[in-house]
């Protein structure tokens, strides 16, 4: 049984690490790009941040709605729960985690490409955290995850499963490098 | 007969005898007993003794901000420091809760180290004074804990998480939060966290939240700093949350402490909670807050022996069995989280925030020095950091 656990470890390992993407494989995005959250935790604005560092014309709006979708070309979901977010929202999870399906339906009958972003580490893991997680993680066409948030391979997992391109990054800075070369 | 009667008389009255020397020892032992706590108790009366830098400018105390709490325990110093040039306005709170102790600390590191070239800084170590001078009941807490400085040992007290009963007496049933209505649990009428913006004819509590205001404002503070513990096991810890007016100025701090390998969450303040110092503060004053959060294992529930080790060293079995089974959202081992590192955490945030807004403002600068970073007190100790 133990064996059979490490083998089955083994294996999603290697699958994560097979859609680890090189360079030249990274799915290409244009900007101007819509931010918003999926579970209104405040990696949003740093997200914001981080596409500024990168050079990304990109707007924050971290309840945004699938009417706000006009005029971007690529929609970034900053993945993660927080409970404050939620109060500073004035929304519940149950409202939020009806938003952020909406606004995902919204973007893939626009055609509209969705990056996924998970920036919090541990934070941003755990029960509140991984609906809103997994959804938007399923949802993108490119994962861009720190490191600390996948030590389980929640995210490779899914990524594997879905044969959907993920780099894992050590560090919230290196996010900038992945995310300015996606948008070259 | 009267014999038989008078021997059974003799009898009872020396029951009765015994019965009023038991009573009278039991009297002696409980006033021992009473007046070794009341002793105990009223040790936690006695200040702290601080010894700020020699950039002191003056000491002032909150009542100059709201008189009626002239005379009172709820009455704490203020710390100015005013650079040679002019310019912008730091306010600094440690000790909004008592029993977090990295928050009074690092404000004492704070005004016992710091340098100041331009701007201005408000340094208030025990926000919640009177809190200092008592326990939580039912923790189990130590009522102090030491450092050994250079100067010698140095203890500090180990407050309770509210003011102090005897000064703020009784706690209703519901409390009504002043102006907003909001509904808490009565003793929450004695968490300064929870009394903002306070009221001049309020509780002890809503005065000094009060007095805390209209510094911010007689003041111009332009940044304002409370700093906080929580239990390992909550979420937001590690964290530093703010006002909108912040946002961006946090966000930009947190990216950089990253760049120096040290990571902390982002919080939003919730504009529907009110009482809280990144709430009020931002709705009513200019000011830009803030508020910071440790990881603090005497808060949490899952410790194991509350004593003066586990808040200087940090370290809990316990703790370290959840960290081992992954339960925790932090990294916890045997190194457990230290009052240094913890400290280290506040200081160094505190300037990435302070340079961001120095970046924002390059007109207009607050140029501070001398504050030990969180590698310098994780290296060497916050002891060191004590004069």
């Amino acid at each position: 049984m133990q064996h059979r656990t490490v083998l089955v470890a083994f294996i999603l390992l290697l699958s994560g690490a097979m859609v680890q993407v090189s360079a030249q494989d990274r799915p290409k995005f244009h900007a101007p790009v819509l931010i918003t959250s999926a579970g209104q935790s405040a990696d949003v604005t740093l997200a914001g941040s981080l596409c500024k560092k990168a050079g990304i014309e990109a707007r924050v709006i971290a309840a945004a709605t699938a009417a706000d979708l006009k005029g971007f070309k690529t929609l970034m979901i900053v993945a993660g729960f927080s409970s404050k977010g939620l109060g500073a929202a004035g929304t519940s999870r149950e409202q939020e985690l009806e938003r952020v399906m909406k606004i995902i339906a919204a973007a893939q009958e626009a055609k509209l490409p969705i990056l996924t972003l998970h920036i919090g580490g541990k934070a941003r893991r755990g029960t509140q955290s991984d609906d809103f997680n997994r959804i938007a993680s399923e949802a993108g066409r490119y994962i861009l995850v720190v490191k600390q948030g996948n030590d389980d391979g929640f995210f490779t997992k899914i990524a594997g499963d879905r044969k959907t391109p993920i780099e894992v990054v050590e560090k919230i800075a290196g996010v900038v490098a992945p995310l300015s070369a996606a948008f070259k | 007969m009267k014999a038989g009667i008078s021997a059974k008389q003799h009898v009872k009255s020396g029951i009765v005898a015994m019965h009023h020397m038991r009573a009278v020892g039991f009297l002696v032992v409980a006033a021992a007993l009473c007046v070794a706590a009341s002793a105990d108790f009223l040790a936690m009366w006695s200040p702290d003794e601080f010894h700020p830098s020699p950039a002191l400018t003056r000491i002032d105390s909150l009542s100059r901000y709201c008189p009626s709490l002239r005379g009172t325990r709820a009455d704490t110093r203020i710390f100015v420091y005013e650079g040679a040039a002019s310019g912008p306005t730091l306010l600094v709170l440690g000790g909004t809760h008592p029993n977090e102790p990295a928050g009074f600390m690092a404000a004492t590191v704070l005004l016992e180290n710091i340098i100041i070239r331009t701007g201005r800084v408000f340094i208030i170590p025990q926000a919640c004074a009177s809190g200092f001078t008592c326990t939580d009941p039912l923790e189990g807490s130590p009522q102090t804990f030491s450092l050994q400085t250079q100067s010698g040992k140095r203890i500090f007290r180990f407050g309770g998480r509210a003011a102090n009963v005897v000064d703020q007496w009784p706690d209703p049933l519901v409390y009504l939060h002043y102006p907003s209505g909001q509904q808490l649990s009565g003793n929450e009428t004695r968490n300064l966290n929870r009394a903002y913006p306070g009221r001049q004819d309020g509780s002890l509590t809503e005065q000094t939240a009060f007095a805390i205001v209209s510094l911010i404002r007689e003041e111009h503070v332009d940044l304002a700093v409370d700093l906080h513990e929580a239990a390992p096991e909550i979420p937001i810890i590690n964290a530093i949350v703010t006002h909108e007016k912040g946002r961006e100025l946090a966000a930009n701090a947190v990216l950089n402490l990253e760049f120096e390998n040290l990571q902390f969450a982002l919080e939003l303040s919730p504009a529907n909670f009110h009482g809280l110092s990144h709430r009020e503060w931002g709705d009513w004053t200019p000011v830009i807050p803030f508020l910071m959060e440790t990881s603090n294992p005497i808060q949490g529930r899952l410790r194991g022996t509350t004593s003066e080790q586990l808040i200087v060293d940090g370290v809990d079995p316990w703790y370290l069995i959840a960290g081992r089974l992954g339960t925790m959202r932090i990294t916890y081992d045997e190194a457990g989280e230290s009052l240094s590192g913890r400290v280290g955490r506040h200081l160094q945030a505190l300037r990435a925030l302070v340079d961001v807004y120095n970046e924002e403002h390059p007109d207009s600068a607050l140029v501070l020095e001398g504050l030990p970073g969180y590698g310098e007190l994780t290296a060497r100790g916050v002891h060191q950091y004590l004069r």
